[in-house]
């Protein structure tokens, strides 16, 4: 099918979508990288009146860093993000967690901001962002916010947007030098969506000992997950194979699944389990050294 | 897809049978629902307008309170169809009581079809739970301002 | 209706100036509008890849754009592989080693590997196995494709 009609504006700068975007309101979607929004449109699932295409806008796209957090423009393409030195040097679970994503030329137009808009928790962006303690920052006609993850997704394909605002801003701060981390996928496809994914980092201080341990899952609930139990489990202990095993276990139980017909939610959790193993075992032979 | 769970609330049996049978709470409750109008006893013309991500779409169908057995158990039966696709579910309603709280238990089925079910199975699940539990979120606000 | 927009667009070295629908795909103006029929439409929804093109040096789903989006714009699409009569190494590389059976994926595939190949001139089978997943194929079993993507980039280093 072909797309429903729509009126088209191409605004030059971010108060000019604000503008728009509080005189359309519901009426109005907001079009980026158009990887979801445009599939939906072909449907005819999705039939916005008015498409505000920001694809002009070049203050939104940029990879900068001033050594103590890393922003980026929420217009950032994912594959810019992927391929930056900047990034596979200093956090480089990001550039390996957008691998992941579809093929290169969905990667070469989707971005940064348009995934964590579109909200699938099982999208690898959102996910390694709540690992990753980033932020986000958000404008809208009263003025501008900063929202933690946990604020910002709200369920599947929902966050805490207004209809009138316009996501701006992704802050992700700096990571200790001395970090494993590890991110996996289980898909049928290379590029297909996730079943389930994972993102961990650990940190230490002491050999042998972890001093923190982050662990955020995809595919297992309507938001990316933190599985802080897990993650407690593991703070300040002396890591083994066991401890791992442990933890992978409380981490598949802080999971929500829900089936569909690519898994059932009892294969969903077990996977998490067993992602969450590996994941961890990975970050952990990185941060000792390949023992 | 099953669909079955329980909620308490803390309200007389009598009160929560009303807000879960009545079209007025039933309007308020039910996701979306622009309208509920009889169509006769227990039967009702349902106008919904459901809006998740860029999908929107407006349903238009019915919904039914079918074999009440007050205050204990009923049928509910909601069907709707629209651009994006139709959905129907139907669950028996049980209420039962304990320690001053009611119990509702619900069991039941729900179909969805069309572009969305195609499209969109991934989440359509977890969709569907998440709108139950609006529906259930609602009914305890509607017995609070009773 | 909505209002109609004047587009110019560079397409395999040749600029086009149009007047487009808002809504009118990428892709569809490519094959209707300028008569460009070597891009196929498969799924329009971004993941079959035979409507892969060249977009500004990158390559894109031209399903998954709108034509407005080209404005100003640099394309090129499997018709501009080609100088002339002279085979790109890539095209020669699919004929030589069987790439394409029905031929429906093709353009996708080779503008797929026309990009992988300037990022990549030495990949190993794996990564092309991976970088070509992105197109689908019903036909080859995707091994002469492969074979071909290899051969091509033989041949590129050779040059």
């Amino acid at each position: 099918m072909k797309p429903c009609a729509f009126e088209y504006y191409t605004p030059q700068s971010v108060e000019e979508a604000i503008e728009l975007l509080d005189r359309y309101g519901d009426d109005a979607k907001i079009i980026a990288g158009g990887q979801s929004l445009v599939p939906m449109m072909n449907f005819r699932l999705a039939r916005p009146e008015i498409l505000i295409d920001i694809n002009a806008i070049q203050e939104l796209e940029y990879i900068k860093s001033d050594g103590d957090e890393l922003a980026m423009g929420a217009l950032t393409r994912e594959r810019d993000i992927e391929q930056s030195p900047l990034i596979i040097e200093k956090w480089p679970l990001l550039s390996k967690a957008i691998s992941f994503i579809g093929h290169s030329a969905i990667r070469n137009r989707g971005t940064l901001g348009g995934s964590l808009v579109h909200a699938d928790p099982s999208a690898e962006i959102p996910t390694s962002l709540c690992a990753l303690n980033g932020r986000v920052k958000v404008v809208g006609p009263s003025g501008e916010r900063t929202l933690e993850p946990e604020e910002f997704f709200l369920t599947y394909l929902t966050t805490s947007l207004e209809p009138s605002d316009l996501l701006v801003e992704i802050r992700i701060p700096a990571l200790p030098q001395k970090m494993g981390w590890s991110f996996r996928e289980l898909s049928r496809r290379s590029g297909d969506f996730a079943i389930v994914a994972v993102a961990i980092l650990l940190f230490t201080e002491k050999t042998g000992v972890c001093r923190e341990a982050r662990i955020s899952m995809g595919g297992v609930a309507p938001t990316p997950v933190r599985a802080e139990e897990a993650e407690t489990l593991l703070s300040g202990q002396k890591i083994t194979e066991k401890l791992i095993a442990e933890a992978a276990q409380q981490a598949a139980e802080e999971t929500d699944t829900e089936p569909d017909y690519h898994a059932s939610a009892e294969y969903r959790m077990d996977m998490a389990r067993v992602f969450v193993k590996r994941g961890l075992q990975e970050a952990w032979n990185m941060l000792n050294g390949g023992q | 897809m099953k669909l079955e769970g329980t909620y308490k609330f803390k309200a007389a049996q009598e009160k929560v049978w009303e807000v879960l049978t009545n079209p007025r709470h039933l309007e308020n409750a039910i996701p979306g629902c622009e309208k509920l109008e009889e169509l006769e006893p227990g039967k009702y013309d349902a106008t919904l307008k459901i809006g998740i991500a860029a999908v929107k779409g407006t349903y238009k169908g019915m919904a039914q309170v079918a074999d009440p057995q007050p205050p204990e158990k009923y049928r509910l039966i909601v069907e709707g169809s629209g651009s994006p696709g139709f959905v129907k579910g139907e669950a028996l309603i049980e209420l039962s009581h304990q320690n001053q709280m009611t119990i509702v238990s619900y069991q039941g089925e729900g179909q969805v079809g069309g572009l969305i079910a195609g499209v969109g199975q991934r989440l359509i699940s977890g969709i569907a739970k998440m709108m139950l539990g609006q529906f259930f979120k609602q009914i305890g606000k509607e017995l609070k301002a009773l | 209706m909505t209002d109609s927009r004047r587009i110019m667009v560079k397409v395999n070295g040749v600029d086009y100036e149009r007047l487009v629908e808002p809504r009118r795909l990428l892709v569809d103006f490519l094959r209707d509008d300028l008569e460009l029929i070597g891009t196929h439409i498969g799924c329009e929804h971004g993941i079959c890849g035979s409507c892969t093109v060249l977009f500004n040096g990158r390559v894109v789903r031209s399903c998954l754009m709108f034509a407005v989006q080209a404005d100003g714009a640099d394309i090129m699409t499997v018709e501009g592989l080609a100088e002339g009569q002279q085979l790109h190494p890539i095209q020669t590389a699919f004929q030589e080693k069987h790439g394409l059976q029905c031929g429906f994926c093709t353009p996708g595939m080779l503008m797929s590997a026309y990009e992988f190949l300037n990022e990549n001139s030495n990949p190993s089978a794996e990564e092309v196995r991976k970088n070509m997943s992105g197109v689908l194929c019903r036909c080859t079993g995707y091994k002469q494709v492969v074979d071909s993507v290899m051969e091509a980039a033989e041949q590129m280093r050779n040059k």
